[in-house]
């Protein structure tokens, strides 16, 4: 090791140091500085004595060995799938544990820590082997990621679900399911700490072969490193970090996506930070210093009667969110992002006919709209409160008795608002796809919709307004405003399609942060209505609401549809749109402001509505190839049927409760992703 | 094979439709009830004037306050949201088998609601906008209620039993109700002042642990457990901050030290597996320390009752901080 690193590592430690002091002091009793220097030298009270190894001295073991853990998980799976998105958020085995944990919770099971570890780790575990399984190990980072996100995005689906249905037997999940360093005592953090120590330890005796691995898997085997087992092995202890992790404190976001990147970017200060002798225990510091530093400000700066409840995954986040749109700002197109989506797309149609195709989407949008109107209690047509044909046609015709009449005037405004908001939510996927040439780019994934919801939180909490078309209009500025911010930030002499998503990532994730914290340190009582909004429901929609979302899709469709061929050539590269002589960056600004508006509106008809964005129009470019002129009114009509069949699911499942039209439609639409990803593996 | 596709596609909701004709309704259904009493006018927690001809004797209530409230007054609420749950928290206002859930809190069904057919609907100043229009509008008398104010806890439960009282003409049952409270809560206090926890203070708290992690949270001042225990003449431990509807604070172990000492130290315990304060907590050096720990002035509330709750509720709690203090 040259002087220059041992000076960056040593300055690295001094800051871990420095921030671990600061921490020390820090706590709800009045146990200060000088208590803690008092103690040191053997003078301290018993109060400060017990207040030192009861609180303080188990929270900053608890970040530290969070940190450490989840820094050298991400940059074992980032290896491993030589992807800087892997992470275990991105992998889903964050969100396989928490809904693990989750779970047991809902069915009023209490497990000693080492049953909530093996829960954790089950469920972490499990959702990394689906991915991975569904992407062929590790061959094809973009599937990786993909396959990880979809998983992710079901899981935080069906894990919010238990916490709205279990609200009482699952009330400290929200919080914890933030990441929360506040320990009941040392036995976690030290068992945590003697168990990541091993484990790193045992990742680091692999630093060798995961160098070779990075060469390639040719030139690794060639080297004669068995590649599959040694990927295997990595990411099982990968996994085992995350997991102990989570069991320690709660999934801590981002510090596993963020670590790792920020090591790679130290090699001016560091040599050889591309060696995972150095590479995993350098990820591993700047994860403890990471956690150590949010959790220090996250003291600092919240006031009010909720701050200590507030957790420091939610600060973690948000830095972790911070610095990730920090060196996106830096990315310039490179080998190591993932490559455009392959869900087989073809230039042509298996469907000779669109025409049928359409007609066919037609009538079962329709079939999904008579479903809508009739099924009841049950969600079938032979439930309770189905209603029939005819009662219908007399509700037209204003002939309906009492109980039919207030039924169905629930129930349209509702169908017409998820119709509508799917066709949105569809076609505003469908251009954040092709302009950012990316099959992860939905609007979802470029901040606006979280966007949307710090505004309509924002309204909610601080301002205590419940009227909906408040809540709306903040939906609309948040969402503006954060895409003001994820193209500000990612232009830098041109838009470069990877930039924006990255940047885009960081603003969703900062603006997920936002809205935890919010909810958690203003009003801990309202998560059932932000739960609920956030999740995308229809509940108590009328007509002044639908009738926007409307429009917006009446007008979003003919330009589009306009501009079918730029959309075709942007999708290939940023050269061919150029050599035609297209204003690339006039075009794509015109696409995306279609987009955001587009998801603002159905936000704000609708809540936040995940996944319709994402599958839609890969389900249309599977069925009629890449072509936009077919892609945009299939995905439209997928889109509609999809939240709509959704909406009407989530009213009947359980009546009389209600689940979100939002978490069914990732849990319909994941099952479908999954298919896809699976039928299309190498 | 691929027209069949088509086929299929077109046929199958078509089939679906009409295999749904006709209609479900059979005859329209006289109102019922000729209720005792005569014309009603409250005011409620918006300024709303509401009117009905006679007390309600079939009502919805949207949270559990109001259910509890009602049921206390002799009067079945028809339904009620977030229903399943319920008889596990407030022991001592039971609802039947008969009353309908009409869905979560946060979204009640307006669908369910009506079908009830309620004179009444009693809904929270929290509960859903859309709701409350939703029913008015097809003319069904709405009474909001506010049922947080740290300024006040104690006496806006009363007055809102009061309120709820007059809707459904049960007020010489909510004067007793509320005058046997009051009588529980001087006697309690004289019996208080006479035992060796004169002159005590309080805390109460509730919490949660999950994974290695703890939450604990203080019912400060302006919480309905605080102005019950001060009404017996103690006074409350925690002064961290509180929010201002409810009264109630978030702290960690370390936070239980501001505390101090000679405090009686009552605790709920919410979900039943789970006992935080009993268990969890014991392996913290802190926590072993504390003086009300020490001294065995630990108090575990029985299940059951509703910390946000009624008249019945708060009877509860006096009743057993009472006994636990003067054993």
């Amino acid at each position: 090791m040259t002087l220059r690193s041992l000076s960056g590592f040593l300055g690295l430690a001094l800051v871990a140091l420095a921030a671990s002091a600061v921490h020390l002091t820090q706590g709800t009793s009045e146990i200060g500085l000088a208590d803690l220097l008092d103690l040191a030298i053997g003078r301290g009270d018993q109060l400060t004595r017990d207040v030192f190894m009861g609180s303080r001295l188990p929270r900053l073991l608890a970040g530290v060995v969070v940190g450490l853990a989840v820094g050298v998980s991400g940059a074992l799976l980032q290896s491993v799938t030589r992807n800087p998105l892997a992470s275990p958020d991105t992998l889903a085995i964050n969100g396989g544990a928490w809904f693990a944990a989750t779970l047991v919770a809902a069915f009023g099971l209490s497990l000693p820590l080492i049953g909530q570890g093996s829960v954790a780790f089950a469920g972490g575990l499990v959702g990394a082997a689906v991915v991975l399984a569904l992407s062929g190990g590790a061959s094809g980072p973009a599937r990786l990621v993909l396959a990880g996100s979809a998983l992710a995005l079901a899981l935080g689906s069906m894990t919010g679900m238990l916490l709205l249905l279990f609200e009482e037997e699952t009330q400290s999940l929200f919080a914890w399911g933030n990441g929360n360093l506040v320990q009941i005592s040392m036995d976690a953090p030290v068992k945590g700490a003697v168990v990541v120590g091993v484990v790193v330890l045992v990742s680091l005796l692999l630093s060798r072969r995961l160098d070779l691995i990075a060469l390639g898997d040719d030139a690794a085997t060639s080297l004669g490193v068995n590649v599959r087992l040694i990927q295997l092995v990595a990411v099982l202890l990968s996994v085992l970090l995350a997991a102990l992790a989570v069991t320690v404190a709660g999934p801590m976001g981002f510090i596993g996506l963020c670590a790792p990147v920020m090591a790679r970017l130290s090699g001016r200060w560091i040599n050889d930070v591309h060696k995972h002798r150095v590479l995993l225990p350098l990820s591993g510091m700047i994860g403890i210093v990471l956690v150590v530093l949010a959790d220090v400000l996250m003291r600092l700066v919240p006031r009010g009667p909720f701050a200590p409840g507030v957790p420091t995954g939610v600060a973690t986040t948000f830095f972790g969110a911070m610095v990730l749109v920090g060196v996106a700002r830096t990315f310039r197109q490179g080998g190591t992002v993932p490559e455009a989506p392959s869900a087989r797309s073809r230039t042509g149609s298996p469907f000779k006919f669109t025409v049928p195709l359409v007609t066919g989407l037609v009538v079962l949008l329709a079939g999904a709209t008579v479903l809508g109107l009739l099924a009841g209690h049950g969600w079938s047509l032979m439930g309770d409160d189905r209603l029939l044909m005819g009662d219908v046609v007399n509700w037209l015709g204003g002939n309906s008795g009492n109980y039919v009449t207030y039924t169905l005037e629930e129930r349209v405004p509702r169908l017409l608002a998820a119709t509508f908001a799917g066709a949105a939510l569809a076609l505003a996927g469908c251009a954040t796809q092709a302009v950012c040439r990316n099959p992860l780019a939905e609007p979802g994934l470029l901040g606006v919709t979280a966007g949307a919801g710090v505004g309509a939180i924002t309204c909610i909490a601080f301002a205590g307004i419940s009227a909906l078309w408040l809540i709306n209009i903040s939906a609309l500025i948040g969402a503006a405003v954060a895409f003001a911010i994820v193209y500000a930030v990612s232009w830098r002499g041109g838009l470069d399609s990877i930039r924006l998503v990255l940047v885009g990532v960081g603003v969703a994730a900062v603006g997920q942060a936002l809205i935890s914290f919010i909810l958690i340190s203003s009003s801990p009582y309202d998560t059932q209505l932000a739960l609920t909004w956030l999740n995308g429901s229809t509940y108590g929609r009328t007509y002044e609401q639908v009738v926007p979302l409307i429009i917006v899709v009446l007008l979003g469709l003919p330009i589009l549809l306009r501009h079918r061929n730029d959309l075709d050539v942007m999708a290939l590269d940023d050269d061919t749109p150029r050599v035609l002589g297209l204003s690339l960056e006039r075009t794509r600004l015109l696409l995306l402001v279609t987009a955001v508006v587009l998801t603002a509106a159905s936000a704000a008809a609708i809540g936040l509505v995940v996944f319709t964005g994402l599958v839609a129009p890969h389900a249309a470019r599977a069925i009629v190839g890449s072509r936009h002129i077919r892609v945009l009114p299939v995905a439209m009509l997928l889109g509609a049927i999809l939240v709509s069949v959704a909406d009407t699911l989530g009213r009947n499942v359980i009546a009389p409760d209600q689940v979100p039209a939002g978490m069914v439609t990732a849990l319909i639409g994941t099952p479908y992703f999954v298919w896809l990803l699976w039928r299309s593996r190498a | 094979m691929k027209k069949l596709h088509s086929l299929a596609l077109i046929g199958l909701p078509l089939a679906l439709a009409l295999s749904a004709c006709g209609t479900s309704e059979t005859t329209d259904d006289a109102k019922s009830g000729d209720n005792a009493g005569g014309p009603v006018s409250i005011t409620d927690s918006r300024g709303e004037k509401i009117e009905l001809d006679s007390p309600a004797t079939r009502v919805v209530s949207l949270e559990w306050m109001q259910t509890e409230a009602l049921v206390s007054l002799g009067v079945m609420p028809v339904a009620h949201a977030d229903g399943d749950a319920y008889n596990t928290w407030v022991a001592n206002a039971q609802v039947d088998d008969s009353v309908k859930d009409v869905g979560k809190r946060a979204e009640p069904s307006f669908t369910e609601i009506m079908k009830a057919d309620p004179e009444l609907v009693i809904a929270d100043s929290t509960s859903p906008e859309a709701i409350v229009k939703q029913l008015e509008d097809k003319d069904v008398p709405v009474l909001v209620l506010d049922t947080a104010d740290g300024t006040r806890q104690l006496d806006l439960m009363k007055e809102n039993v009061k309120t709820i009282a007059e809707a459904v003409g049960k007020t010489d049952k909510a004067d007793k109700i509320i005058g046997d409270l009051d009588a529980s809560l001087d006697a309690g206090k004289k019996a208080i002042a006479e035992s060796d926890a004169a002159g005590a203070k309080f805390a109460m708290a509730d919490g949660w642990a999950e994974g290695a992690t703890v939450t604990i949270r203080l019912f400060g001042e302006g919480s309905l457990m605080s102005d019950l225990a001060e009404g017996l003449g103690l006074k409350n431990a925690w002064t961290g901050e509180v929010d201002k509807e409810w009264g109630l604070g978030t702290t960690d172990p370390e936070g239980l030290t501001k505390l101090g000492d000679d405090v009686r130290f009552f605790y709920n315990s919410p979900v039943e597996a789970e006992d935080v304060f009993g268990d969890e907590l014991a392996k913290n050096p802190i926590w072993n320390k504390l003086e009300f720990v020490t001294s065995d002035h630990l108090y575990p509330l029985e299940k059951g009752v509703w910390t946000f709750g009624g008249p019945v509720s708060a009877q509860e709690f006096v009743d057993q901080v009472v006994a636990d203090l003067t054993k």
